[in-house]
C-alpha cells in the first residue's frame, strides 16, 4: 500500500528520535536537512554535530523506523557532519579552529602524551580535521610518537605544520637539535605558546589537541590566559596517588573556568598476549570512581598492552587501526570527547560582548 | 553536571554612566564599578605588593590637561579574566570574573558581608 505522506509528516515522525547527549530531537536541533518527499520514498540528511559521534548509527537506524511506521518503504539517509565551533570571541589568535582541548595529568608518566596522539589520530579517522599540539617544551615526545620526517617550513612568514597520519602537528623538537635541551624560564614560554598558536598555519580545523606538559605551571596558565580553551581532558592511571595528583590539575583549570571535558583512566589493566590472563597492575577503576565522586564524564579507559609503546616507538600510534582492544579503547575515548565538547558548546552562554 | 562553570559576564561597558564600568552577569545581576575603585583595586603584582597600595587621585591641577581616569579598552584573558587599559597608563591588572563579582560594589552584595578585596 502506498502511502502519501507530507514533509511536516515526516518532520513529526522525526521528533521521537531524540540526541540522548543533548536533550533534545533532532529536529528541534535542526540536524534534519535536504528532505525529498516523494511516492513511497522519503530521503534527508542527518547533519550530526561532529564526525566521530559514537551513536550516529543509532540515531540514523531510529530516524529510519520512525519514518518507515508512517508506511513509507523507501527511507534512505544520509549522515554527515558539521562541527560546531567552542564560543568565540572576536579577535581570536586562532579563529579557523574551531574547539582546542588541552590533554593534561597532575603528574609524569601516565601516558598523556600517548593517550593526545592516539584520540587525535581517531578523531582523524572519522573524518574530523584534527591538529595536534605538543607544548611540553623540556620534554616534547609527539614527533616521536607521531613518526615520519616532515619539517615545518616558513610561509609566508609563518610556521607550516608537518602532517602525519592527516594531523598537523607543531612540536619544540622540531627545532631543538638531537641531544640538546631547552632551559628556559617563564616569559619565553609564554612568547614560544603565543607563536605556537598565532603564528603556526593551522588552517581549519575541528580540533585541536594540546599535549600539556605534566603538572599546574606556566604553560598551562599561558594556554588558559592567551586562548578561550574548550576543555580539558584529565589523564590519569588508577591508582589513588595519581588521582590525588590529578585533582590539582582539576581545581587549576576550574580556577580558570576551563570546562573538564572528562577523565581518562591510561594503564587501566593488562592482559597477557599469551594465556590471556588479565592483570590489574596500577589497580582499577579509580579514575571512573573519582570521575563519579567529582561529577565529571569518565571517557574510557586504556588497556596496557606492550604493542601500544613497541608501535609508538616505531612512530605508528595503535589507533590507526580499531580492531585491536585497545585500537577501540582509543576510538571509544575519542567518540566520547567528541559527544562532550558538543555537549560543552550546547550549554555555553552567550559570547561575552565589551563595548 | 559536566562543567560547573563561573557566573560570567554577558555584557561589559566601559563607559557604563557616572563614571563607572557595568557588567551584566549571566545570572542576571548587574554590577558597576566606580572607576576609581576599580584601578584602586588592581590586583597586578605591582599594586598588590604589601605596602605598596597608595589609592591614586585625579590631577589636582585639571587645567593642566591631565586625562580623567577612565578604562580605554579591555581584553578577555582566556575564559575567566578581562584586561583593563586604563587611561592613566596603567595595563598589568588582569581581574579574574570572579574576583570582579566578589568585589561588587552593589548593596545587595555588600550586605552579604563578603571580605573586599577592592578596599
Amino acid at each position: 500500500m502506498t502511502k502519501k505522506v507530507s514533509a511536516q509528516d515526516v518532520l513529526n515522525a522525526l521528533r521521537v528520535v531524540q540526541d540522548p547527549d543533548l536533550r533534545r530531537d533532532i529536529v528541534s536541533l535542526g540536524f534534519v536537512r535536504d528532505l525529498e518527499v516523494g511516492d513511497n520514498r522519503v530521503a534527508f540528511t542527518i547533519e550530526l554535530t561532529t564526525p566521530a559521534c559514537p551513536l550516529k548509527d543509532q540515531l540514523a537506524a531510529s530516524a529510519k523506523q520512525a519514518v518507515q511506521a508512517l508506511g513509507v518503504a523507501d527511507v534512505q539517509v544520509r549522515l554527515t557532519s558539521q562541527v560546531r565551533a567552542a564560543k568565540t570571541g572576536k579577535d581570536l589568535l586562532i579563529p579557523q579552529v574551531k574547539n582546542t582541548v588541552a590533554v593534561a595529568s597532575g603528574k609524569g608518566g601516565v601516558g598523556k602524551s600517548t593517550v593526545a596522539a592516539n584520540v587525535a589520530v581517531a578523531l582523524e579517522r572519522t573524518g574530523a580535521k584534527v591538529g595536534l599540539l605538543d607544548t611540553d617544551v623540556y620534554g616534547p615526545s609527539v614527533p616521536a610518537l607521531m613518526g615520519g620526517n616532515a619539517q615545518p617550513r616558513v610561509v609566508e612568514g609563518k610556521l607550516e605544520p608537518p602532517v602525519e597520519w592527516g594531523i598537523r602537528i607543531m612540536s619544540m623538537a622540531y627545532f631543538l637539535p638531537k641531544g640538546e635541551a631547552v632551559i628556559w624560564r617563564g616569559p619565553m614560554l609564554h612568547k614560544t605558546m603565543q607563536q605556537f598558536l598565532g603564528d603556526v598555519r593551522w588552517g581549519e580545523l575541528d580540533y585541536l589537541l594540546m599535549d600539556l606538559p605534566p603538572g599546574t605551571g606556566d604553560i598551562q596558565l599561558s594556554l588558559s590566559q592567551t586562548i578561550p580553551l574548550t576543555g580539558a581532558v584529565i589523564v590519569s592511571t588508577p591508582q589513588d596517588l595519581a588521582l590525588t595528583v590529578a585533582s590539582k590539575a582539576i581545581a587549576m583549570f576550574q580556577k580558570l573556568n576551563v570546562p573538564i571535558l572528562g577523565i581518562v583512566e591510561n594503564m587501566s589493566y593488562y592482559v597477557c598476549p599469551q594465556c590471556g590472563h588479565r592483570e590489574e597492575i596500577f589497580g582499577h577503576g579509580g579514575a571512573r570512581e573519582a570521575a563519579k565522586k567529582l561529577n565529571f564524564p569518565f571517557l574510557g579507559e586504556i588497556p596496557l598492552d606492550p604493542a601500544i609503546r613497541l608501535q609508538s616507538d616505531g612512530g605508528r600510534p595503535v589507533a590507526l587501526v580499531d580492531s585491536t582492544a585497545y585500537g577501540k579503547a582509543f576510538h571509544a575515548v575519542a567518540g566520547a570527547l567528541a559527544a562532550q565538547i558538543s555537549i560543552v558548546n550546547s550549554q555555553t552562554g552567550q559570547d561575552i560582548s565589551i563595548e | 553536571m559536566i562543567t560547573s562553570l563561573q557566573v560570567t559576564p554577558n555584557k561589559i561597558k566601559l563607559a557604563g554612566g557616572n563614571d563607572t564600568l557595568t557588567i551584566e552577569w549571566s545570572d542576571g545581576h548587574l554590577s558597576a564599578y566606580p572607576y576609581r575603585y576599580l584601578r584602586d583595586g588592581c590586583p597586578c603584582a605591582n599594586c598588590s605588593e604589601a605596602g605598596a597600595r597608595t589609592p591614586t587621585a585625579d590631577s589636582p591641577f585639571p587645567i593642566l590637561g591631565a586625562k580623567p581616569l577612565r578604562p580605554e579598552r579591555a581584553e578577555l584573558v582566556g575564559r575567566y579574566a578581562v584586561q583593563i587599559y586604563w587611561s592613566d597608563g596603567h595595563s598589568a591588572g588582569i581581574y579574574p570574573f570572579a574576583f570582579l563579582r566578589e568585589s561588587c560594589p552593589c548593596v545587595d552584595c555588600m550586605v552579604k558581608g563578603k571580605d573586599r578585596p577592592c578596599a
